[in-house]
């Protein structure tokens, strides 16, 4: 039995045995194969051809944001919106049809910052009132003299956030969050998901006139200062949360024909929704030309075209691609208008109405900065990796500016027109290790 | 013939020999590759069953189960088969640089029958040229105008296997003659990968392939019984060119060595048999492969013991194909044991081998267990 157990030990163990390591380090070249991995890196600067730009893909007021800068004689940006109708009579009796009219009594504007340079010091914000009657096809001229009129409300956002959080009870059942306010009644609450700055304005009747003509519509205008960086996006109502809210406060007396209290006065409160948002902004977007723009209002996006060489398809592995892109100038604005461009690939050619690749794992983006004129780079490795390996795929993508028309900054680029300056691909790759000899 | 009986001690040994394969220390290396093989057409294999490579390959020639030469056939009365396996832990000294490796192999099958009381039919596989082998480079390359660290691993697993059909012929009762046909074939899966310090930029580049070898060779041996205790072996073998092929283009055709060979053996008594054996293959003819040489191996060992159940020993050198500068050597000591059981039906040989190859830059140090097993249904 011994001796059965132990060759029966012998043969489990030896099975247990069978596990490999057979790489060691390498002492080249002499107890190494005779190839070796080669790498090349190859500046293409013609393969980018039939590039282009086309504008009007997002406008403005269909943006999620709204950009508000005051750069003195660089840019000025402004957003505006205005508030949809409000019912100006209640029937105090259900069933009824006797109304009465309602009496506003206040009114509190919501607006959320959700960009803002955390440099900028003694920030402001303040409101103008504008015509109902502001919409798509008002300009930065046409709303700029109420811009210079009387300031509807003003806050200093600085001096909000710098000022103890208030944290009781009764405010956290009220506001949902802690909150600062200052004297003159504005509340300010930060995100604690995003650090977006909520700011509320409450407004009397003269901030927000009820006007029943109007059917209780209104616009405001927002202006932005500081004493530097003033520059902030307010969120849209495209932005899913964060745009502008308003609520009006009013009240109605109940006659003593219809109830059984009589002349009692009536408090309620209704959020309006925003009827339009938009932003206009000074010197305009300027109109395309041979180089290719990103960016601006209505947005601008550039198709560029890659002209594949046959050897980076069979017998390369690209391991680094990048995509060289000269501005023609610098972006002006602030430093917080930075932004992000973005290049995605097209399922098929079709010109400027291409369908976008949704695999977001062949997007390339990088940030522009905002006065620097530096050359633009722009990491494009997988999506060349994938044209290298899949021959079928349209070779074609698209620059645009993420988001998209939420600031009147965009880029130019030199493009293939300018043989000099044109776009290039920069293409780090692996040749194919030849295999089979020793 | 009697069946022996172990006693405690074999088992004992046995066991230790099992813990020792199995609980070794994993990383080390492995079975009959070689480092000097990467820059050549691998490292030649050994067509010696457990037997036969237990007594440093001395009685090869003379063992029916090892796939040398095809006279040897003409012994086996019966249909046999025989496997053999090998598990190895190499250690590697180049330069400094040191690494332990570790693998197992099959390197060789042999079944055999007679289909007339004179001529017995035989083949099986066996490991002409093994090509597994895997390296790791560490460096830095200037990628951009930056130094980026990069690590490339080479790797290679696979062999030529040599398919042998083989025909042992006993002319005279002093002579036997072997005739064999072998198809050389085999493939390696190879990957070359090339991994960058900075993975947020560069991306892992991996080209993987696998290399199909081919080819074909002819063998002829003659087995002598000079007196009842004396026999002398001689054999001779061609092959063809060597053909690789990747996606079934041929991409290289290397010529092959011949080889040659003599030994002896001599029975010493009833229970002790000593046998040597010299071989010459001629690799520096492979005029495509640089630092390619001619190769002499010599072997002599010993079988002592009841033929149930015997002991052996042997030593072997000579001299390796492939390697910078002077012929890389090997010197090699192997002992073993074997057992047959039920009946004489089977046979269980286990063996331990050290080998010593040293070359211009290189030093290697073996240790292989060898466990065979051998069935006459």
């Amino acid at each position: 039995m011994t001796r059965r157990l132990a060759w029966l030990f012998l043969l489990v163990a030896a099975g247990t045995a069978c596990t490999e390591n057979a790489t060691s380090p390498g002492v080249c070249p002499n107890f190494c194969p005779s190839d070796s991995i080669s790498i090349k890196d190859t500046i293409f600067t013609t393969i980018i051809e039939r590039d282009s730009s086309f504008r009007g893909y997002v406008p403005g007021y269909a943006s999620e944001a709204m950009t508000a800068t005051d750069v003195p004689g660089v840019v000025e940006s402004r957003p505006f919106f205005t508030i949809d109708t409000m019912f100006t009579r209640v029937a105090p009796k259900s069933g009824d049809t006797t109304t009465v009219p309602i009496i506003a009594d206040s009114a509190r504007l919501r607006l959320v910052i959700v960009r803002r340079d955390k440099a900028a010091t003694n920030l402001r914000l303040r409101l103008y009132q504008l015509p109902i009657t502001a919409d798509s096809t008002s300009t930065f001229a046409s709303l700029d003299s109420y811009f210079h009129g009387p300031v509807v409300d003003s806050v200093n956002v600085s001096d909000l956030l710098a000022l103890p959080a208030i944290g009781d009870t009764a405010t956290i059942r009220i506001w949902g969050d802690s909150i600062r306010m200052d004297s003159a009644g504005h509340v300010l609450q930060i995100s604690r998901v995003d650090s977006s700055l909520a700011l509320f304005f409450t407004l009397d009747t003269l901030q927000a006139p009820f006007s029943v003509s109007d059917t209780g519509r209104l616009a405001y205008g927002v202006g932005v200062a500081a004493d530097s960086f003033a520059s902030v996006s307010l969120g849209s109502r495209e932005s899913g949360g964060n745009g502008p809210t308003f609520r009006w406060f009013y009240h109605d007396t109940i006659p003593d024909t219809v109830s059984a209290t009589p002349d009692s006065v009536v408090h309620s409160d209704r959020f309006v929704p925003v009827r339009f948002d938009a932003f206009v902004f000074n010197p305009p977007t300027p109109p395309l030309d041979s180089n290719l723009a990103v960016g601006g209002v209505p947005s601008a996006r550039a198709v560029l075209r890659v002209k594949m060489p046959a050897f980076l398809h069979d017998t390369i592995d690209v391991v680094r691609a990048t995509v060289i892109l000269v501005p023609v100038n610098a972006v002006p604005g602030t430093r917080s208008d930075s932004f992000h461009i973005l290049a995605r690939p097209v399922l098929t050619d079709l010109g400027a109405k291409s369908p976008l690749a949704t695999a977001a794992n062949l997007f390339g983006t990088t940030v522009v900065h905002i006065g620097s004129p530096d050359t633009v780079r722009i990491e494009l490795t997988n999506l060349v990796r994938a044209w290298s390996a899949d021959t079928t795929l349209t070779t074609t993508f698209f620059l645009g500016q993420v988001p998209e028309a939420t600031s009147y900054t965009e880029i130019r680029f030199y493009s293939s027109r300018a043989p000099a300056l044109r776009p290039g691909l920069h293409v780090t790759y692996v040749k194919r290790f030849r295999f089979g000899n020793p | 013939m009697t069946v022996g009986r172990s006693d405690g001690r074999t088992a004992a040994v046995l066991v230790v020999l099992a813990l020792l394969a199995a609980v070794w220390p994993s990383g080390r290396l492995a079975a009959q590759d070689s480092q000097f093989g990467i820059r050549g057409l691998g490292t030649p294999g050994k067509s010696e069953s457990v037997r036969a490579r237990s007594t440093g390959g001395a009685f090869a020639p003379f063992d029916a189960f090892s796939p040398l030469i095809d006279a040897s056939l003409a012994d086996v009365r019966r249909m046999s088969a025989n496997v053999t396996s090998g598990t190895s832990w190499r250690s590697v000294d180049a330069g400094g640089t040191q690494a332990s490796l570790r693998g197992t192999r099959f390197p060789a099958m042999v079944i055999a029958g007679p289909v007339t009381p004179r001529i017995v039919v035989g083949g099986g596989f066996s490991t002409y040229l093994d090509r597994s082998f895997g390296v790791v480079i560490h460096d830095t390359i200037t990628l951009r105008g930056v130094q980026q660290p990069i690590t490339d691993e080479i790797t290679s697993d696979g062999a030529v296997s040599d398919l042998r059909v083989a025909v042992g012929a006993r002319l005279h009762r002093r002579l036997a003659l072997g005739l064999g046909l072998h198809r050389l074939t085999g493939s390696t899966r190879v990957v070359a990968t090339r991994s960058f310090a900075d993975t947020v930029n560069y991306r892992t580049s991996a080209a993987r392939d696998e290399v199909a070898y081919g080819g074909v060779g002819g063998s002829a041996s003659l087995l002598l019984d000079v007196t009842s205790d004396l026999r002398v072996a001689g054999w001779f073998r061609s092959d063809s060119k060597l053909r690789a092929d990747i996606g079934g283009r041929t991409i290289a055709e290397n010529d092959l060595p011949l080889m040659y060979g003599g030994g002896v053996q001599w029975h010493a008594g009833t229970q002790a048999n000593v046998a040597g054996t010299v071989s010459w293959r001629n690799w520096a003819g492979v005029a495509t492969i640089p630092n390619a040489h001619d190769t002499f191996n010599w072997s002599v060992g010993a079988e002592i013991g009841r033929p149930g159940s015997p002991f052996r020993f042997g030593l072997r050198g000579g001299q390796l194909p492939f390697g910078i500068g002077k012929t890389p050597t090997e010197v090699g000591y192997s002992a073993g044991l074997g057992r047959q059981f039920s009946g004489g039906r089977g046979r269980l040989d286990i063996g331990i081998e050290r080998l010593q190859r040293s070359g211009t830059g290189l030093t290697e140090r073996v240790w292989t267990f060898l466990l065979g097993l051998t069935v006459r249904p």
